[in-house]
């Protein structure tokens, strides 16, 4: 009898692995139920809002709160000095470093924390900082992170004159952070000497922010009579807050809930802890009420969380075949006016010594060297893995540089330097073990769709009547999936992930896990897997995340580390609850546990049709008929230590046209192929794709955060900003291929980052492309119709004829 | 945010009658639009304020003037003006420097440069319009200087020059002020600047 | 200060609120009358996902004041599903998978909702320029101009 029918129509019945099943979370979204932290009130609630300084460096001499405190409605205005008692008016960052919570005598940056007031309302609060008076004393202000070091440059952290052991290093200068190194340095300059051919290029990242929709907030709420504090708050990593909270408070951690409710979109701007969080819990365990914090934009955009600003400089020793001989990256790390990035404690550059890519590259070296400056902390990872964004720039611009500097077309040096397919697990140079590829046949893939020979001989006919046209390529590597627990912590703590499944009597499932979605669809994914696992329908699985009350402890979600960690943390308790399964169905069968083989949804007698116990049947006898000896009940915990990262890649191809006349860009083609090894839901990757490459245009194309001499932020609001409308945004062609990883329990690598890394890269090049032949090698970011423009002009193409 | 500006004005008066009226802290004050000063400490320092509205800011700065140099040879005065916006969330400082020259027919003329710093939201938030902002202030500065040498003469014109300083507003004005800075900014795009 | 009286009709329903002179359209919907469907994202009137419908046109609610809303008819996101079920907008934006986070999904749908009665056959090219007042930071639009279409396909047939 042909059965098979029958089974696929079990197996699609459960909305499993591979299945563009509807997000289950978009019922409340669109139509208005969603639970976001501003949305949340609470009885006797009372809001904060931030005094900041207008200054980037500056002595405080005074504060006088009188005038403040005077108007109605006014609760508390608190400064360094109220906090100092309770040791609260610094706090330790992820990176090592201090941050002031409030400023202590001194303001590092513009838009600085100084004091906050608590207020009836937003608008009373909102009146109330301006009358909060200040007395600043004007210093020295240092932005340029190529000065920080000088001899004469201002001394910005006068808190640590004299403590010259780092956190991750000695430091050499006061303005010196860490120096921090990859690889071999002297094997990789006696290349660079005797090689035929060496190019070389300086680049600059420009400083950029995440920008969620929603921005960062809280609502603290202590409960004085059980001495019991929760936080609802804007957090990629619920459980590290809890901790920290912990930490800093000396509240046990059982007395601490944290809450991530829905969160309006992350990008990395939420996983740091902020003054606004520290300062509501504060106030709400000295004033025994509720506390909210909500910013706004531009305190958003100035203060919590910027992305990149990385000084580069990419180097490559080739042959004259174009064949890397080895690699060196030089890098000056602006990190703001305290150390607050959000890598894995060992790692002050983050993953940035991937940057040896998707080649074989036989020696490396790579150098960075963080500074202070008088700008914003944070240094988080704008939707990439930790500092991947910038590995992924350097190494693929210094490409396009060798290749034309050879005169060999793009496509063909990166064919001559790929890891080949039998090299896989190929260990890199700098000490990385990627897990699985083909680079190849993916680039061949993209460049017979989009009939790249044809594209480059409209290109050489567009050159002839003087238009400008580029063909950007990027062929990226992406590092995801933090972290092995052996050389990856936040604060001590292992980089693993969680999930608990509760199998109730009826079949149904509850899960839980230690990531958070901000978007991403966990609600929808995570039960995919539990259903192809166990043979539920997802529909009759439900997922919850962000309360530290239930969740088991995870790292949360951030740098793609869901479904390469709290994915594989799913699969693995799944298969735990499936393997007691078996064991009840043997029992409840009659035959030894071996005798049975798993379909879909049901464990089978081996040869004897009809003999089978179906999940949910399992399930009802778990909690009634199990197993002489065994303890009833069907759930796992399991917590996952991934074995290594996961290394998705991509072959992205950029068509664009620039208008001499005006300097503006139009994007004809993008085309995007990822492999992301097993697709758990097609439909949700090329959203998170969709997303990415549009965030990836928004920074290539527009961000940035200017700073003057003076350390005024030029561009903190929505007005100046970039971030693409409906119109700007070019439309995008998605492709793929499937290569999994053969550590990873169901083969998946994760996605939603590989779109920003690997497009930014590409749109560079295809900019830059567009004026190679006239022997531009690179040009800074952001590529704003202005900034294209001036190199129009300065190359004289803006002269009519 | 600095910028640096170089001013000339004429005026229609002699160096002699342009020197005077310069050394007139409080009544050189009043020509800035939306300034004026509130205490006289002593004739090196003063108090201040400045009232602005530009779009949806409106700021008000308080801050100290100290004279740091006259030159009555020269005909030179240098002031320096510092202060913070009233709702802490700005500052701004000027270095100016001014002096009287002679020009032809009698008249005489008004130079100055300037150097204006902006911190805090009124740069973030006007950074790319400071240069024409500070233009614009400048200008009517110049025109109401101008005015008040005209009065201290005789006939009709010393008349209007006088109604035009009894008109003069006392904040500078939103809605006429971005118009005029959006005029020097079409200017400066055009200029071949 | 001295509150004021503002009475509207929302979502269908007439509605009192005493409202300060200078409190936000938003600040009301959201904190007074608890309806949190309609979201602050920028309060510079750039991102759109304070965008509420009053009287036929979409406005964005972070630069209206309450009592601008007097003698209004208003709707935001709750209004927009009736008893025979979801709206259009909304069953497209799943369809299509026009949302991820879903912060800005409310005033998208709101905007989606009057555009498409401003202009119920659009182009791709009128749908992005009809909804670009709106932001979103997670689909890179495409998907929510595919809902979009989705959405004018169905209240063309209805």
């Amino acid at each position: 009898m042909d059965n098979t029918a029958e089974v696929q129509d079990r197996e699609d019945s459960l909305k499993g692995v591979g299945c563009s099943r509807k997000r289950k979370e978009d019922a409340r979204f669109v139509q208005g139920t969603g639970r976001y932290t501003d949305d949340l009130k609470l009885p006797g609630m009372l809001f904060a809002d931030m005094v900041r300084s207008p200054y980037a460096h500056a002595r405080i001499k005074s504060i006088n709160k009188e005038k403040a405190l005077a108007l109605p409605g006014v609760h508390a205005v608190l400064t360094a000095e109220d906090l100092k008692p309770l040791n609260l008016h610094w706090m330790p960052t992820l990176a090592g470093d201090v941050q002031a919570v409030l400023a202590d005598e001194k303001v590092h940056f513009q838009y600085q924390e100084v004091a906050v007031v608590i207020a009836d309302d937003r608008y009373i609060a909102a009146d109330a900082i301006e009358l909060v008076e200040v007395e600043y004393e004007e210093l020295e202000v240092l932005v340029d992170a190529h000065r920080a070091m000088d001899d004469d440059a201002p001394i910005l952290r006068e808190d640590l004159v004299g403590k010259m052991d780092g956190a991750h290093s000695t430091r050499v200068h006061n303005n010196h952070i860490f120096n921090w190194q990859a690889g071999e340095k002297e094997a990789t300059d006696r290349v660079f000497e005797q090689a035929e051919v060496t190019v070389k290029q300086d680049m600059y990242y420009p400083r950029v922010h995440p920008c969620p929709m929603e921005t960062c907030g809280c609502v603290a709420s202590f409960d004085k009579i059980n001495e019991h504090l929760t936080v609802h708050l804007t957090s990629q990593a619920p459980h590290i807050v809890r901790t920290v909270v912990s930490m800093l408070s000396g509240i046990p951690e059982s007395r601490i809930r944290i809450v991530s409710p829905d969160i309006g979109g992350g990008f990395g701007n939420k996983v740091g802890i902020y003054p606004g969080y520290v300062v509501s819990i504060v106030a709400s365990i000295v004033l025994g009420v509720p506390v909210k914090w909500v910013e706004d934009r531009m305190e958003n955009i100035s203060t919590t969380a910027f992305a990149r600003d990385y000084h580069m400089t990419g180097e490559i020793a080739a042959d004259k075949e174009g064949r890397i001989k080895a690699l060196r990256v030089n890098v000056l790390a602006d990190h703001g006016a305290f150390d607050a990035c959000a890598d894995p404690s060992k790692f002050p550059a983050g993953l940035m010594h991937i940057c040896t890519g998707s080649y074989d590259v036989p020696v490396a070296h790579l150098n960075v060297d963080g500074v202070y400056t008088n700008k914003a902390p944070g240094g988080v990872a704008y939707r990439c893995s930790f500092r991947v964004t910038e590995a992924v720039y350097v190494i693929e611009r210094t490409m396009d540089v060798l290749a034309q500097k050879l005169g060999i077309d793009k496509a063909e040096i990166r064919r001559r330097n790929f890891v080949k397919v039998e090299q896989f697990p190929y260990k890199t140079c700098l000490g990385w073990e990627l897990d699985s590829g083909d680079y190849h046949t993916a680039l061949e893939k993209v460049l017979n769709a989009v009939d790249y020979d044809a594209l480059r001989k409209e290109q050489q006919e567009k050159r002839t009547q003087g238009e400008l046209m580029g063909i950007g390529l990027c062929t990226f590597t992406e590092i995801v999936g933090a972290g092995p627990s052996r050389n990856c912590d936040i604060l001590g703590v292992g980089m693993f992930d969680s999930a608990e499944i509760r199998v109730h009597p009826t079949g149904s499932v509850m899960a839980r896990m230690g990531t958070i979605t901000q978007g991403q669809g966990h609600q929808t994914t995570y039960a995919q897997i539990i259903a192809s696992e166990l043979g539920i329908s997802s529909d009759e699985i439900s997922i919850e995340e962000g309360d530290t009350d239930t969740a088991p402890y995870g790292l949360g979600t951030y740098g793609s580390r869901s479904t390469p960690v709290g994915g594989a943390a799913t699969a693995v308790a799944a298969r735990k609850i499936r393997a007691k399964a078996q064991k009840i169905a043997a029992h409840l069968l009659e035959v030894s546990e071996n005798d049975l083989e798993w379909e879909v949804d049901r464990f089978k007698v081996k040869g004897v049709p009809g003999q089978e116990k179906t999940m949910k049947e399992v399930a009802w006898a778990a909690y009634n008929n199990v197993p002489e000896g065994m303890e009833p009940g069907l759930e796992a915990v399991d917590y996952y230590d991934p074995p290594n990262f996961t290394y998705p890649f991509g072959i992205y191809l950029c068509v664009l046209d620039i208008d001499k006349s005006t300097g503006e860009t139009k994007v004809r083609r993008f085309y995007a192929l990822d492999d992301c090894g097993t697709r758990i839901n097609p439909m949700i990757i090329e959203g998170q794709i969709h997303g990415g490459l549009t965030e990836g245009f928004a920074v290539a194309m527009g961000q940035e955060m200017p700073f003057d001499e003076q350390g005024n932020l030029l561009g903190n609001t929505l007005m100046d900003y970039f971030v693409p409308t409906f119109v700007e945004t070019p439309h995008w062609e998605t492709d793929y291929t499937v290569t999994p990883s053969p550590h990873h329990p169901l083969g998946a690598k994760g996605v939603a980052e590989s779109p920003h890394v690997g497009s930014i890269p590409c749109f560079t090049s295809a900019i830059v492309d567009a004026f190679a032949h006239l022997d531009v090698t690179h040009m800074d970011m952001p590529h704003s119709a202005y900034r294209v423009w001036q190199k129009v002009h300065e190359l004289g193409l803006d002269k009519r004829a | 945010m600095q910028v640096d500006l170089e001013k000339e004005f004429e005026l229609p008066g002699s160096a002699a009658q342009g020197w005077e009226f310069l050394q007139n802290i409080p009544a050189v004050a009043s020509c800035m639009p939306g300034a004026e000063i509130t205490d006289t400490i002593d004739e090196h320092n003063y108090k201040g304020k400045v009232k602005m509205k530009i779009g949806p800011a409106a700021m008000a700065f308080n801050g100290d003037i100290v004279i740091s140099n006259i030159d009555a040879q020269k005909r030179e005065l240098n002031l320096m003006g510092k202060g913070q916006d009233s709702k802490g969330s700005s500052s701004a400082s000027m270095d100016l420097t001014a002096w009287i020259v002679d020009a032809d027919g009698g008249k005489s003329a008004l130079k100055g440069n300037a150097s204006v710093t902006v911190t805090g939201k009124a740069a973030s938030l006007g950074g790319r319009m400071m240069m024409q902002v500070a233009d614009q202030i400048l200008n009517q500065f110049g025109a109401n200087f101008a005015d008040h040498i005209a009065a201290m003469g005789a006939g009709v014109e010393a008349e209007e020059a006088r109604e035009h300083i009894a008109q003069q507003p006392q904040e500078i004005n939103g809605l006429r002020f971005a118009w005029s800075v959006f005029i020097g900014w079409l200017r400066s795009l055009f200029g071949g600047k | 200060m001295a509150k004021q009286h503002v009475s509207f009709k929302l979502n269908g329903k007439q509605v009192d609120a005493l409202v300060e002179p200078r409190e936000l359209l938003v600040h009301t919907i959201r904190e007074t009358l608890s309806l949190t469907g309609t979201h602050i994202g920028c309060e510079t009137s750039h991102c759109g996902a304070c965008t509420v419908d009053l009287d036929g046109k979409s406005v964005k609610s972070c630069t209206v004041l309450a009592v601008q809303a007097d003698g209004s008819e208003l709707k935001t996101v709750e209004g927009l599903a009736d008893a025979g079920g979801l709206h259009a907008v909304q069953k497209a934006f799943i369809e299509e998978h026009g949302l991820q986070c879903g912060f800005c999904t409310p005033g998208m749908l709101i905007r989606a909702y009057r555009f498409l009665q401003e202009n119920p056959n659009p182009t791709e090219e009128e749908i992005r320029w009809g909804m670009s007042g709106n932001l979103c930071r997670c689909t890179g639009y495409q998907n929510i101009v595919k809902a979009v279409q989705t959405a004018a396909k169905t209240l063309q047939q209805a």
